[in-house]
């Protein structure tokens, strides 16, 4: 017997409610839906992660976050296709980063896309993949100013799938 | 991960994993299991039709690892509320205050 999904597994019980009223307020728009044009062989894939991966040298700004509570650092970083654990950190106040900094596969797994592109499982990967931080209650910039920055920078680099890897 | 929430965006394709928070994708150094979901949620790309439809990828999640998956600190937010707990609906609806300097949207 396969046993069901546990979507709250991990949280405790005042993060549960949070969440299950949270999956509850759904926006009705549209679910945006594009058909994959050719065989994942063929397809160049770009991962994004919700880790607030960055370098040290140009870290997220999370003084934003700690002035303010329903906002975060609505940046984006550019990760390069062969980036790999020890070059970037995990910036986001709502993770043990400990396990990102121990291996960048758990939360950005380049190395693994890179194997399944060498098995050609996968046709190519991007030049670039990207992460922001994973955590804002005012969406609007990361909306309208990053998400536009990273799908024109994608497209640029034909890219014909994204792996969003939420935290 | 939470695939309802994820539902709840409008997300086209959703590839369900039982994990903790920050370890998505497996725990380090096991490559194997990193493969295995990697390799599952493609797949999911590969067969969902329906926009929308949630693939629960089953792959067991070990409990016997003894992990902390807390961050080092409270979150801002949680610190926050805990000294204004009035703010709490607010958290709970989604519905913030306006933000406290320009631009900070």
């Amino acid at each position: 017997m396969v046993p069901m999904f546990d979507s709250y597994r991990f949280l405790d019980g005042v993060a549960k409610r949070v969440m299950q009223h949270w999956s509850s307020l759904r926006v009705a728009t549209p679910i945006p839906w594009t058909p994959l044009a050719k065989p994942l062989s063929q397809c160049t894939l770009a991962i994004v992660s919700a880790a607030a991966l960055a370098s040290s040298d140009r870290p997220f700004d999370l003084q934003i976050e700690r002035l303010d509570p329903w906002f975060s650092d609505p940046s984006y970083r550019v990760l390069p296709h062969s980036t790999t654990t020890g070059e970037v950190q995990s910036f986001h106040l709502h993770i043990n980063p400990a396990f990102a900094r121990q291996d960048l596969n758990s939360v950005m797994p380049l190395e693994r896309l890179a194997e399944l592109v060498a098995s050609r499982e996968v046709g190519d990967s991007a030049p670039s993949h990207y992460s922001y931080i994973g955590y804002t209650l005012r969406p609007k910039r990361l909306l309208q100013e990053t998400v536009p920055a990273i799908v024109g920078r994608m497209r640029q680099e034909h890219v014909d799938a994204v792996l969003l890897v939420p935290v | 991960m939470i695939p309802e929430l994820t539902v709840s965006t409008g997300a086209p394709r959703i590839a369900a994993v039982e994990h903790p928070f920050g370890l998505t994708v497996g725990m380090p150094g096991d490559a194997p299991g990193q493969l295995a979901v990697l390799r599952a949620t493609l797949q999911a790309l590969a067969t969902i039709s329906e926009p929308g439809s949630v693939v629960d990828l089953q792959l067991a999640w070990n409990d016997d690892a003894t992990l902390n998956t807390t961050p080092p600190q409270p979150p801002p937010i949680v610190s926050y509320l805990r000294r204004h707990p009035w703010a709490i609906p607010r958290f709970f609806n989604r519905t913030p205050p306006e933000p406290i300097q320009s631009g900070a949207q």
